[in-house]
């Protein structure tokens, strides 16, 4: 039976494409008619060929499993989500605001430390910071920048309102699969795109060459390496996907090294290349075994000092990770009205600081009813999602609060938007997802149209990492329709 | 720009990997021919191909070393499928889908989908190649999919010093595995007396086919096929693509290209000289297979010093 979107419900969430009445949300007439008018042989032929489109382009992830890395192809729902033109410009001024915002805390942390010295955030926050690095001290990096690449995760809230859930500003990975999904999307629905005003999303490796080129030193034509720490890296993908869109090099820490002269050079068949700019997708403690760690083989020793004498731009910048803390990410609305006099334009997720005394014994005495975070992992580790918890596992937790509050942030359990996503088959379900736009700064700031949306495949979670069972759609950033169907009834 | 060391080896080797695959079902097939082609009652075999690649303590430790471990079925399945052997075809394959998942900011896009769509079938269609009805499917599957492949990078990659360096890979292997292919029969040959005197002339008909050159022959030499004249083809024919003077003067026109390249440049100037001076189709007389085999162990030995002095002008320098 082909879909009936009448029969679909998101129940308690607010759904993408779908009203709780079973209409379609503005801009998503046409594509839900579309998707009604196929058969059920059809909607599954159309999901073997996006998976063919997969296998065949190599678009794939590595997981780690014990000691081996699997190679997976890349999880993909063929349902796109669809966000209007109009929201999205807000959302886009929204996080450009944050990211200046951002940019100018971690310059003021390692410079004067205005912040502080208002009482506007205990020092500790920043000295006991993770990724606060000493070495960084009265560096000053080009226009200020410190964070180059951020991809910010949103999530939609039950009353249909995108909050900020937290800041990636290390490393943050997935920009490569928003681009390859719109890839799929077009090889799999190539009628929606002649039907729909749908803005692409290309320009990105375009607008990052650009962003990375505005921090070179000055020199005629700069040089420009991506920094993986190899093909075992779960990004690696990503990291080839850039490079060669940029037509930049994809070097390894064995490929580069440091002068007499304190400048970075890479090894090619005619012989060192000097290298200017340096997007590096390896944590900062890899960086360089000289200023971090010395048992690190992936680094290239004498790069710090390369780059606090300006002879080669980082991307993003060391010591910038200060600011991806979870516990700092609750001050950046302070931020914004300090550092820019604005009032953010995007809202964080409510957070508790367990460091607050008070704070902490809510949280102690609420486990049940919260998300418990670690400030400085990534990828979903180490999260307490308290309504889906044990017994053990809230005791574990809250040890490890206690014994390191300043580690641990809390967040209300939020009701993740949901969009229709095809499940065994031939059902339409709805799965929760974020969004993680990317958002550049050089001497510009740039955001991509749309960005990576997640989703948790398994029904209920709100779990949306590949690693751990989550895969992505497409997303769509939509001119309003003129056509008959928009705003009416999904048929 | 210049080409990133790291790079540069990876591209090289896809180019190796790529045509050892194909060649290596070249020469499951060259033998395949040539046993059918000879009298039951000459024991010939196929454990000449073991160590042809040179492969002989690996095989025994895999197969044992009894006479009956060198069985078709054992000797096809070592170097196809086997991908505890990293000669089998299915291991090179692996190698080149993972040297181009390596460079494949380097390559035009689509490449790696290629490769990898190359290595899929690999590991699917090989399996098969130990039954003699269905050996040619799978092995001809690879051949035309390398073969595609190399069409498609020579039309499609820009022809800068990364294609030179795919090319070096490619030229080298393809010298190499010609007198591999060359080997085959000698060693045939060598192994069984002179029972085999009477089917010569059709075996080297086998060993030109296997090296797609038996038209090729027919068009241009235009006369019956004897061990002189296949010889002559097969080593020094410009004209004939996998020949080794035509794949070693690819060599030089690669080397040309690239900066750096004045020692391996020089030992491909000699190898060009040694076959230019050696009349080779009298290595193909009657009583002269020790010698032919001796003549390509010093084929084989000039291109593994050129592979070494690429290896330091490029990738290994300090």
């Amino acid at each position: 039976m082909p879909v009936n979107w009448r029969q679909y419900r998101a129940e308690g969430c607010y759904d993408e494409l779908v009203t709780a009445t079973g209409r379609a949300r503005p801009g998503a007439g046409r594509l839900l008619a579309t998707l009604a008018r196929l058969s059920n042989d059809e909607l599954r032929e159309r999901r073997t060929a996006a998976e063919i489109a997969i296998r065949t382009m190599g678009i794939t992830f590595t997981v780690y499993d014990g000691a081996a890395n699997i190679d997976r192809e890349w999880p993909f729902d063929i349902v796109p989500r669809l966000i209007r033109r109009e929201e999205w410009d807000e959302i886009a001024r929204g996080l450009k605001q944050r990211v200046r915002a951002l940019n100018a805390f971690i310059n003021d942390t390692y410079h004067s430390r205005r912040f502080l010295g208002e009482g506007l955030m205990p020092e500790d926050y920043i000295l006991k910071s993770r990724e606060y690095q000493r070495r960084c001290v009265g560096i000053d990096p080009p226009h200020g920048v410190w964070a180059h690449v951020c991809g910010s995760d949103l999530v939609r809230d039950a009353d249909g309102t995108f909050y900020v859930l937290e800041d990636n500003l290390r490393v943050p990975s997935g920009v490569s699969y928003m681009l390859e999904n719109r890839a799929v999307m077009k090889r799999v629905f190539p009628e929606l795109f002649e039907d729909y005003g749908i803005h692409p999303v290309d320009d990105y490796p375009a607008l990052l060459a650009a962003t990375l080129r505005s921090l070179a030193p000055e020199v005629e034509q700069p040089r420009i390496a991506v920094l993986t720490p190899g093909i075992h890296n779960s990004a690696y993908f990503e990291h080839a996907y850039l490079a060669r869109e940029m037509a930049a090099d994809l070097v390894e820490g064995q490929d580069l090294t440091v002068g007499a002269d304190e400048r970075v050079y890479m090894k090619t068949i005619d012989g060192p290349a000097r290298v200017d700019v340096i997007y590096r997708r390896i944590d900062d403690t890899f960086l360089d075994p000289k200023a971090f760690r010395p048992d690190s083989l992936l680094g290239v020793p004498g790069l710090i000092r390369a780059w606090q004498k300006g002879n080669v731009a980082l991307a993003n910048a060391p010591g910038c990770g200060v600011a991806d803390d979870k516990a700092i990410y609750t001050f950046v609305p302070d931020m914004i009205r300090y550092y820019l006099g604005e009032e953010p334009i995007l809202p964080n997720v409510p957070t508790y600081r367990c460091a607050e005394k008070e704070s902490r014994d809510h949280v102690l005495d609420n486990l049940a009813d919260l998300v418990v975070k670690p400030a400085n992992e990534s990828g979903g580790y180490g999260i307490l999602i308290g309504p889906h918890s044990t017994r053990k596992e809230r005791d574990e937790c809250a040890r490890a609060v206690r014994a390191n509050p300043r580690n641990f942030v809390a967040q209300p359990m939020l009701k993740l938007s949901t969009a229709p996503t095809l499940v065994g088959g031939n059902a339409m379900e709805p799965r929760h997802l974020d969004l993680r736009p990317f958002v550049l700064s050089g001497e510009r700031i740039e955001v991509t149209t749309g960005g990576l949306t997640r989703v948790a495949l398994r029904k209920g979670s709100t779990v949306v990492n590949s690693s751990q069972g989550g895969g992505s759609k497409d997303t769509w950033v939509v001119e309003r329709e003129g056509g008959a169907l928009d705003g009416q009834d999904a048929p | 720009m210049s080409v990133l060391s790291r790079v540069a080896e990876r591209t090289y080797w896809l180019g190796r990997y790529l045509e050892r695959g194909d060649a290596t079902g070249r020469l499951v097939t060259v033998n395949a021919n040539l046993l059918m082609d000879l009298p039951v009652r000459v024991p010939l075999g196929w454990h000449p191909l073991i160590v042809i690649t040179g492969s002989e303590a690996l095989f025994e430790q895999l197969y044992g070393a009894g006479g009956d471990a060198a069985s078709e079925r054992n000797v096809c399945r070592f170097l196809t499928a086997d991908a505890r052997n990293p000669g089998a075809i299915v291991s090179s394959l692996a190698g080149a889908r993972d040297n181009a998942r390596n460079i494949r900011e380097r390559v035009p896009s689509v490449t790696f989908e290629y490769i990898n769509e190359l290595h899929l079938f690999a590991r699917s269609a090989l399996p098969a190649a130990t039954s003699r009805t269905r050996r040619g499917d799978a092995l001809n599957g690879i051949s035309r999919r390398v073969q595609q492949l190399e069409g498609f990078l020579s039309q499609n990659m820009l022809h800068d010093a990364h294609w030179e360096l795919l090319r070096l890979g490619n030229h080298i292997e393809r010298a190499d595995m010609t007198t591999r292919i060359i080997d085959v029969r000698s060693a045939n040959l060598f192994a069984s007396h002179h029972d085999l005197a009477p089917f010569a002339d059709i075996q080297w008909r086998s060993v030109l086919r296997s090296a797609y050159a038996m038209q090729s022959y027919n068009a241009s030499v235009r006369g019956p096929v004897t061990a002189p004249r296949a010889l002559e083809f097969l080593f020094k024919d410009e004209r004939l693509p996998r020949s080794y003077l035509r794949c070693l003067r690819s060599v030089r026109r690669s080397l040309s290209a690239l900066p750096r390249r004045r020692q391996p440049a020089r030992l491909c100037n000699a190898a060009i000289e040694m076959i230019e001076t050696t009349d080779v189709g009298r290595l193909g007389e009657p009583g002269k297979a020790a010698a032919l085999h001796d003549f390509i162990d010093k084929c084989q030995l000039r291109l593994g010093q050129m592979h070494d002095a690429i290896v330091s002008a490029y990738f290994d320098y300090s």
